[in-house]
């Protein structure tokens, strides 16, 4: 089952029904904090209402005093002016218990979503993420999943809010003017319905190209300080730094639609309100004149529809915004969904000590439409013994690690280890079973002792010093400052060649693993370098069997028990060293001299 | 062999590892951001120009509202009285409209206008501190600073800015208007507004700590998670990737808990500004209608009163929103800031002051004398180094791992800086060139080629951007590389993943080395050509380049005694000092470190290793 060709990373996500799916999805993944928000929501509603009934009332009040002053008649102002003062400490309370609640569930959830998505690209390593850069993954678990708390903190909590404090205030609107409530919630629906849907469906494209810009202009940036020496050296660095500026006033041209959309909408948020307010004077003064309302509802009624729009506020700008959290959760979810190229089998057999390798007929293919990268090989590694993997560059030699480490999945053929099935095996299994010593360990951005723990990290210091002494690197260490504690920079750059070759090899000895597979330990050193690394690689090849992989046949043949010969991923000749190395003709002979 | 301590340096102190910054560390990055400012001031006044705008017109309109409110309840106007008010106030709820949107659209404009400046300013700078710098950066949290660090910088110009400055100027005039209504109001305004932003400045202390831990714990996420992500393959190869998600859990917790401390300082500051804010309303409603019940004032002011009391608090309660985006920014810029207060420093004339053009036509003559480098002082890679590297030939160096033989062609790059000595291009101090007239005499391949994600077309011609396909070719041919790059499934047009993904160590190589053929510049400098490569390759390479030593300078690294075998002169280097030079021949008859490492490789085929005479 080949890996599914990966992201484009323009994908459109103008498909709406994705849309609402993915909108379904978050919100099922809110579930176990469903009280939370479901508390944040109604405190939302009460401050809300309280701020709306705070105006109202304010208004009333003061037009009941003005017309008790007037007219001289007794007024109760013990309960209205205590009534306001409640509802603004209501209010102020509501509103930071709300925001807390809130913000503290969303703010839990997002944290778990990272792990939860770590979880679900580790297993597409290497594999299903060949074709995605790591900066654009770094974007999606760090800044994409940022991007939801828009969804969860703007929108699912405030339009319930919206829906049930406009319900409550037209209804009791209603016992005033039935023409002032219908006029109030024609406004609100304008304002919290009709405008955000129409905000929605233009904040979408800018919405989803700031996402993709964002991601793109960090991959653009990562990219070029990585190989920032040679981008000087070959003069292109202006084209680079050009190109990474057209990113970010792309971005900026994105951000700017959306800013103009914003303005817009508070502008029209504005115009509702206050026109609503226009007409419910009207209509107002209207029902005052024909004297069906009382005089001081005039000034309750005027306040009340003004502050009524503080129900739906939020909504405009949050459906504004929808869009580039739906770009967002896409990215998300595409990669999130993805199947790894090998599958774990549903009842996993564990391997012995120590297994022997036998592949048969074995083909492997990366691309379906690409040349077999190992074409029909078979090889046989008994415990103990070392097999040398020799032939020219791109002959397939790494692709058999790839398929004995389980990391790409092979199409035809037989790989047994210790008598398994490799495809019955557990891949973690498997790579406990198998150390590997490439030329291109990556090294990370951590101490020298936390490099080493990888391998094992339970291991004591003595086990690490012991390691080290074996791969020839102890005494390198003990005389840096920091010692096992020094930080190796990143990408291991405080290391030479060597040292970082040693260290891989210090890694290996530590995991202890029946299996080795050296690809190409020596390649890029030089001769007393190597030779001192080989009295290091001699030590952790003993007991254990090795799968030696080079092109460099003269110095590690010599280690070699049996050989076998690639060639455009087909092995044209296999037997013990020995023979292989005598023979006067053939493809080792060719490899070994050739023009 | 003797370790060496040359790496031993430390690693030079980057921007990262910047310690929790000091009270007056805070004020120089909010007055550098200011300093930011002067390009968009006009725009800036603009934005605040249209914010006093909508505030005078809420004045109007509420002193509209205010008459026809009282003329309808207590005068008994009916609709044909008001009209014109109602008229009136149309229009002010349309300037209102174009007010706002303008007011956004201005406050916008400048602040993108910053964050543009400042990215290329940025990234200008990052990468002209060059790759010596760069190396130890970890460079998610670079990116960070570039793409959301930058973008943390809008809400300062476009939101604290404008509304601080309306903070001053409308309140102010909200006050004017209600002294002469209603003096016990005013009062209270002028009573409670100062103490509004006393409240703000004292949560706010506390707060601007926590919001450096929160961008520094954003950083150091970044920086850990593109290290994961980058070396995922190596960690399944240990089965440590999923005890890494314990790693990702625990960074993400530290960055919500430092988050949620942030806000509920925010959320305080804010409830403390509304508290005060809601109970002076609701006090002002309070006297407003007691007032009114003793006719101390008349309804219509005291209607407008309590209209235009919430708008005095307004500006400053939506200030106290807009806090928490000024101490994102501040934490943001203090690392930009840093970033940029680092000094620039080559071998090579930064500036373009000296343009004196270089011996065209002939390759040139390369010298070090008695050069001492360092990364950082008292560490030394190189000492006392001295070779001539004659125009036109092969000069290789040689020597253990470790040895500094990288560093030199780094230095040659401009990569590093000269403690001693004088490198000399035809005579001439390197450092009297500008780096960028050098550098086109120069094509450098490193010992681990970075492919860039693009296709295999646009890797080979940013060395040279008008190369016809035919020169391509023949570079590609050159090093060996057209082969395999034909066999790929768009040939030329090929996409590459990150790092090369697609292709293998060798293929890598040589495409780079195609990359520097193609330039065709009269300085090669090559470190390590031949790694990676299987011995046919290697042939075509070592073919390569005794024919471009005719007209080329060629100065390479080697590790292999057969590539260094090609070389006319070699210079053997251990722990930094050159220990030998001369011939092939002559070193190997000479008893030293030459004929050590010669002992141990496989050099008996001498046919294919004859120097150039």
């Amino acid at each position: 089952m080949k890996p599914k060709p990966l992201f484009e990373s323009n994908a459109h996500s103008g498909d709406a029904a994705q849309g609402r799916r993915d909108l379904l999805r978050m919100l099922r993944l809110f579930a176990p904090y469903w009280q939370w928000m479901a508390a944040g929501a109604l405190l939302s509603l009460l401050t809300v209402l309280a701020n709306v009934a705070l105006m109202a009332v304010s208004g009333w009040f003061i037009a009941s005093m003005a017309l008790a002053g007037l007219t001289g008649a007794a007024i109760n102002y013990f309960t209205p002016a205590a009534l306001i003062r409640g509802l603004a400490i209501t209010r102020t309370i509501g509103r930071y218990l709300e925001r807390i609640v809130t913000h503290d569930a969303t703010l839990r959830l997002l944290a778990r979503l990272r792990v939860w998505f770590y979880m679900r690209i580790e297993p597409l390593a290497p594999a299903c993420l060949q074709g995605l850069h790591s900066a654009d993954m770094l974007s999606r678990i760090q800044a994409d999943i940022d991007t939801l708390n828009h969804v969860y903190l703007r929108v699912f909590a405030p339009i319930a809010v919206a829906v049930l404090a406009c319900g409550s205030i037209v209804a009791v609107m209603a016992a005033y003017s039935t023409q002032v409530a219908l006029l109030a919630l024609t406004g609100l629906l304008l304002a919290g319905a009709v405008l955000p849907w129409w905000l929605y469906r233009q904040g979408r494209e800018p919405g989803r190209q700031i996402v993709a810009l964002r991601a793109a202009l960090r991959e653009t940036v990562i990219d070029g300080m990585e190989g920032l020496g040679e981008l000087r050296v070959y003069g292109a660095l202006e084209a680079h730094q050009c190109r990474a500026d057209a990113l970010r006033s792309q971005l900026c041209a994105a951000q700017r639609s959306m800013s103009r959309l914003h303005g817009l909408s508070q502008g029209a948020l504005l115009l509702c309100a206050t026109l609503a307010l226009w007409g419910t004077l009207c209509i107002s003064i209207a029902l005052l004149r024909a004297g069906t309302l009382a005089t001081a509802d005039l000034a309750m009624l005027a306040l009340f529809v003004l502050a009524s729009f503080e129900a739906v506020w939020p909504l405009p700008t949050a459906m504004q915004m929808l869009g580039e959290s739906l770009a967002a959760a896409r990215r998300i979810f595409s990669l999130a969904d993805a199947s790894p190229a090998v599958s774990e089998p549903l009842q996993a057999v564990s391997l012995p000590a120590r297994p022997s390798l036998s592949m048969r007929d074995v083909t492997l293919r990366y691309r379906d439409d690409a040349p077999a990268a190992l074409d029909r090989v078979s090889l046989d590694l008994s415990a103990g013994q070392c097999l040398a993997v020799v032939g020219a560059s791109g002959a397939g030699k790494s692709s058999l690690a790839n398929v004995l480490l389980r990391f790409w999945e092979y199409e035809q053929g037989c790989i047994e280890l210790g008598g398994v099935d490799l495809r019955n095996c557990a891949a973690e299994d498997i790579r406990r079973h198998i150390a590997v010593v490439s030329q291109d360990a990556y090294l990370f951005n951590a101490t020298i002792r936390q490099n080493l723990q990888i391998a094992r990290p339970d291991a004591t210091d003595a086990q690490m010093e012991a390691a080290c002494r074996e791969a020839q690197l102890h005494d390198f260490i003990a005389a840096l400052p920091a010692g096992y504690d020094t930080e190796l920079g990143e990408a291991g750059a405080r290391l030479s060649g060597g040292q970082a070759r040693r260290l891989a090899i210090a890694r290996a000895l530590l995991l202890d693993a029946p299996i080795l597979i050296l690809d190409e330990p020596t390649e890029g050193l030089d001769t007393l370098t190597e030779r001192s690394l080989l009295q290091a690689i001699v030590r952790l090849m003993r007991g254990r069997s090795v799968l030696l992989i080079t092109h460099r046949l003269a110095v590690l043949a010599d280690l070699a028990d049996r050989i076998v010969v690639l060639e455009h991923g087909r092995v044209v000749q296999h037997g013990a060293a020995h023979t292989v190395r005598g023979a006067a003709c053939g493809p080792y002979y060719e490899l070994e001299h050739t023009f | 062999m003797k370790p060496t301590r040359l790496n031993a340096a430390p690693a030079p102190r980057s921007a990262h590892d910047t310690p929790a910054p000091r009270p007056a560390a805070k004020k120089a990055t909010e007055s550098w951001l200011q300093g930011l400012r002067a390009s968009v001031r006009p725009t800036l006044a603009l934005a605040v120009g249209y914010g006093l705008v909508g505030g005078v017109l809420v004045i109007v309109q509420a002193a509209l509202l205010a008459w026809v409110v009282n003329a309808a309840m207590l005068n008994h106007a009916g609709l044909g009285q008001v009209w014109p008010a109602l008229a009136w106030l149309l229009v002010v709820f349309a300037l209102r409209f174009g007010a706002v949107r303008a007011t956004e659209n201005a406050a916008f404009a400048a602040g993108a206008s910053v964050r543009g400046e400042l990215h290329a300013r940025l990234l200008r700078h990052i990468y002209a501190l060059g790759p010596s710098w760069v190396q130890w950066q970890p460079r998610g949290a670079l990116a960070n600073d570039l793409v959301t660090g930058i973008d943390a910088l809008e809400g300062y110009y476009t939101r604290w800015l404008p509304n601080r400055a309306l903070t001053t100027l409308l309140p102010i005039a909200i006050l004017a208007v209600v002294l002469p209504s209603d003096w016990l109001s005013g009062l209270i305004l002028l009573v409670t507004a100062p103490l509004i932003p006393l409240f703000m400045i004292l949560l706010g202390k506390g707060a601007e700590d926590l919001s450096q831990q929160q961008w520094w714990q954003l950083t150091r996420l970044s920086a850990r998670f593109l290290d994961t992500l980058q070396g995922l393959t190596t960690l399944k190869l240990f089965n440590a990737s999923r005890r890494e998600a314990q790693v990702v859990a625990s960074i993400s917790e530290a960055y919500r808990e430092s988050t949620m401390k942030v806000l509920r300082v925010a959320f305080l500051s804010a409830v403390v500004l509304e508290f005060l804010a809601t109970v002076s309303i609701a006090m002002v409603a309070v006297l407003v209608g007691f007032h009114l019940l003793y006719g101390k004032i008349s309804f219509q002011h005291g209607f407008f009163v309590l209209l235009i009391v919430p708008e005095f608090y307004l500006p400053l309660r939506t200030l106290g929103a807009h806090y928490h985006a000024r101490m994102e920014a501040i934490g943001a810029a203090e690392r930009i800031m840093s970033v940029l207060a680092l000094p620039l420093t080559s071998t090579i004339a930064m500036t373009a002051s000296a343009p004196l053009p270089l011996r065209t036509g002939e390759p040139p003559a390369l010298s070090f004398e008695s050069v001492c480098s360092a990364y950082t002082p008292g560490y030394p890679i190189l000492h006392d180094i001295s070779f001539t590297a004659q125009r036109g030939g092969i000069t290789a160096i040689v020597g253990p791992s470790g040895a500094g033989k990288s560093t030199v062609l780094r230095l040659l790059l401009g990569f590093g800086t000269l403690d001693t000595g004088a490198i000399r291009v035809d005579g001439r101090s390197l450092a009297t060139y500008a780096s960028h007239d050098w550098l086109t005499q120069v094509a450098w391949v490193p010992q681990r080629g970075y492919v860039f994600a693009g296709t295999v077309l646009e890797n080979l011609r940013m060395a040279k951007p008008d190369a016809t396909h035919a020169q391509m070719r023949r570079a590609a041919e050159q090093a060996g590389a057209h082969e395999f790059i034909s066999a790929l499934p768009h040939g030329y047009d090929t996409p590459l993943g990150e790092h090369g993904a697609g292709l293998s160590g060798g293929e890598i190589q040589r495409l780079t080395l195609a990359r520097a053929f193609l330039k065709n510049a009269p300085v090669l400098l090559l470190d390590e050509p031949t790694a990676n490569l299987d011995a046919h390759s290697r042939t075509i390479v070592h073919h390569t380049l005794r024919h471009l030593a005719q007209r080329h300078t060629v100065l390479l690294v080697a590790h292999r005694l057969e590539t260094a075998q090609l070389a006319q002169h070699i210079v053997v280097l251990e722990a930094g000092r050159v220990v030998q030079s001369g011939t092939h021949h002559q070193l190997l008859a000479a008893p030293g470190l030459y004929a050590r490492m010669a002992a141990g490789a496989d050099i008996e085929r001498t046919d294919e290793t004859e120097a150039i005479v």
